[in-house]
């Protein structure tokens, strides 16, 4: 936006603004379409001659979604296992990644980078029924300590080479200062590289979240008691329970979108910083 | 997202420091974590889907059987299912991938003009990929439904279709159905990346190419095409890989059908495992898909190396 040379209104300026308005109608019309079904009352909703903007809105969609439903339970059981993940994967990954970053070359540890890197490509449906029986032999299906354990394992391989990556830039000279003054290596990492990495934590700790509250498949797969469920299999549950109450749904929908899409939207530069100094550095 | 296998690791700015393993002792300690996960939650598993494959096993009933390679024969010789899944799948991934990287491409030069607003622009368009697969799902099966869905009343105000259509229920548009609901949502970060890219492009040579009397087109072609080529390799080579084995977006929308009509080899896969406890036909199939994505990504690599080879040379 810096150097933004305006022109004056031609031919081709206007074709670029009627194409951005077309671009960003497609991208956000289902958005806006979701929370104005959700702000309908139901006769509006079911009508040959739908409108944009609702002529009467109502919260009523949202007083069923958050009284009469278990959404908010889902909320809550998202919650614990997303902070969980997060807390988790910041501990493995930094350990992992200052390692990976100040001792890369020492024998064995090259060798789990190599690993990381191709650990982060196994796809999900692969590890789907493996982990099933996996769970079911350790007793941990329908608890969310399988969502947990499973979860830090997705996150911890990209999370560790975006921490690397942080980390290979604080530069080794302030270690190699507090190690002369009598810092024991251990307390190095703790009191002089971690403060100077916190942008990297945060973009960390953001992915991991946003990873774990958004998983589907096996939130869906290991949970199926009620009470447990995660929000995205929870919503999914609601397709079949309102099967014509689109209201309700997108009300639903709505509820669950929006502080993710605002976290993102506030957070995105650093978001997508991390993931190229991570994917291009590993 | 570190696609770069075959490259070795770059050399980290090391520690001049004693070299004896006592000292190193603690590096150890600080990627066990890391690695026990990585061993009990993905290599593990995978090794229990090479050994479930070469068996008999099923869920509702107890013990198995060892069976060689029985599994991979039945799939192969599979006509209903098998086979077609694998058609779907390469068209589902063809289809997602192309259309996102183009419309992904073109929303990336539009948004690169030097355009009043143009952060607000590329803040806004990134909106479809922060929508979890869910409720992206959810929301565009009630655009998509037939009765006072939205898109179905649009088209038929606007004169282009005769009546609404169940675009996800029938036979011939459920799987295109998909795909569409698909680049919606991904497009976006192929948008963010290509910007990014688009901004390392030297504007020198732009101006020097605009100068010398090439047209907008022939500097895109010739200059800014070129220099995307390696950021569009790794997105597109990711995006197979991750389109290829994507459930949530199908079982959401379709669960796979009507009749199997959108079913994919990663829906039969979950379908096997989940819907018809048939364990052991669903490593199989895992297996032949580790096989393909080892393809994809040893593909990937030569081609990478050969890039280098030619950078240097």
């Amino acid at each position: 936006m810096t150097s933004t040379t305006w022109r004056r209104w031609s031919w081709p300026v206007l074709l670029a603004y009627a194409c951005v308005a077309v671009l960003l109608a497609y991208a956000l019309f289902p958005v806006l379409w979701m929370v104005s079904t959700a702000l309908k009352p139901t006769p509006e909703i079911r009508t040959a001659e739908p409108t944009f903007v609702p002529s009467r809105p109502t919260f009523e969609h949202f007083g069923l979604v958050l009284g009469q439903s278990n959404f908010l339970t889902y909320v809550r059981n998202s919650l614990l296992v997303a902070t969980t993940v997060t807390a988790a994967t910041l501990v493995v990954s930094t350990l992992a990644g200052y390692a990976f970053s100040r001792f890369g070359r020492l024998p064995g540890i090259s060798l789990a980078g190599v690993a990381m890197v191709l650990g982060q490509m196994v796809p999900g449906v692969l590890l789907v029924v493996p982990l099933y029986i996996t769970m079911n032999n350790l007793g941990l299906l329908d608890s969310l300590w399988s969502l947990i354990l499973t979860y830090t394992t997705f996150s911890v391989p990209l999370s560790t080479l975006m921490l690397k990556g942080f980390f290979d830039q604080v530069p080794t000279e302030v270690e190699e200062a507090a190690q002369l003054d009598g810092c024991p290596p251990s307390q190095v990492v703790w009191r002089i590289v971690l403060p100077l990495a916190v942008p990297g934590l945060m973009t960390t700790a953001l992915y991991a979240f946003v990873q774990s509250w958004n998983e589907f498949l096996f939130g869906y797969t290991f949970i199926s008691q009620d009470d447990r469920r995660t929000l995205t299999p929870g919503l999914a549950d609601f397709i079949g329970l309102w099967t014509v109450d689109w209201g309700a749904l997108m009300a639903a929908a709505s509820l669950a979108v929006l502080p993710v899409t605002l976290a993102y939207l506030y957070l995105q530069r650093y978001l997508i910083s991390g993931i190229a100094t991570g994917a291009t550095k590993g | 997202m570190g696609i770069q296998i075959a490259r070795p690791a770059r050399a980290a700015p090391a520690l001049r420091l004693p070299r004896p393993l006592a000292r190193h002792g603690f590096v150890y300690l600080f990627v066990l974590p890391s690695v026990l996960l990585l061993l009990g939650f993905t290599v593990w598993p995978l090794l229990r889907t090479f050994w479930l494959s070469v068996q008999d096993v099923n869920l509702v009933r107890p013990g198995s059987e060892f069976v060689g390679l029985a599994n991979f024969r039945t799939q192969l010789a599979d006509q209903t299912l098998f086979w077609p899944a694998v058609w779907h799948s390469l068209v589902w991934t063809v289809g997602s991938v192309g259309g996102e990287y183009l419309l992904g491409l073109g929303a990336a030069v539009l948004l690169n003009q030097p355009l009043r607003g143009r952060g607000l622009f590329r803040m806004l368009v990134l909106i479809p990929w922060t929508v979890p697969i869910v409720i992206a799902a959810m929301t565009w099966r009630w655009i998509l439904q037939p009765e006072y869905g939205i898109g179905n009343v649009l088209l038929v105000r606007a004169g282009l279709l005769a009546e609404p259509v169940y675009w996800l229920g029938d036979l011939s548009t459920a799987l295109g159905a998909t795909i569409f609901v698909n680049v919606w949502r991904s497009f976006p970060f192929y948008t963010i990346t290509l910007l990014a890219a688009l901004q390392a492009v030297p504007k020198e040579l732009l101006e020097a190419a605009a100068i010398d009397g090439a047209s907008a087109w022939e500097r895109f072609w010739r200059i800014t095409l070129p220099h995307l080529k390696g950021v569009s390799l790794a997105l597109i080579v990711l995006h197979v890989v991750w389109t290829f084995n994507n459930v949530e977006f199908i079982w959401l929308l379709t669960e796979g059908g009507p009749l199997h009509a959108s079913e994919t080899l990663a829906t039969l896969v979950y379908r096997m495992a989940f819907r018809t406890f048939e364990i052991s036909e669903a490593a199989a199939l895992s297996v032949m898909m580790i096989v393909l994505l080892l393809l994809v990504g040893g593909g990937y690599a030569v081609l990478g190396r050969r890039r280098e080879e030619r950078r240097t040379t």
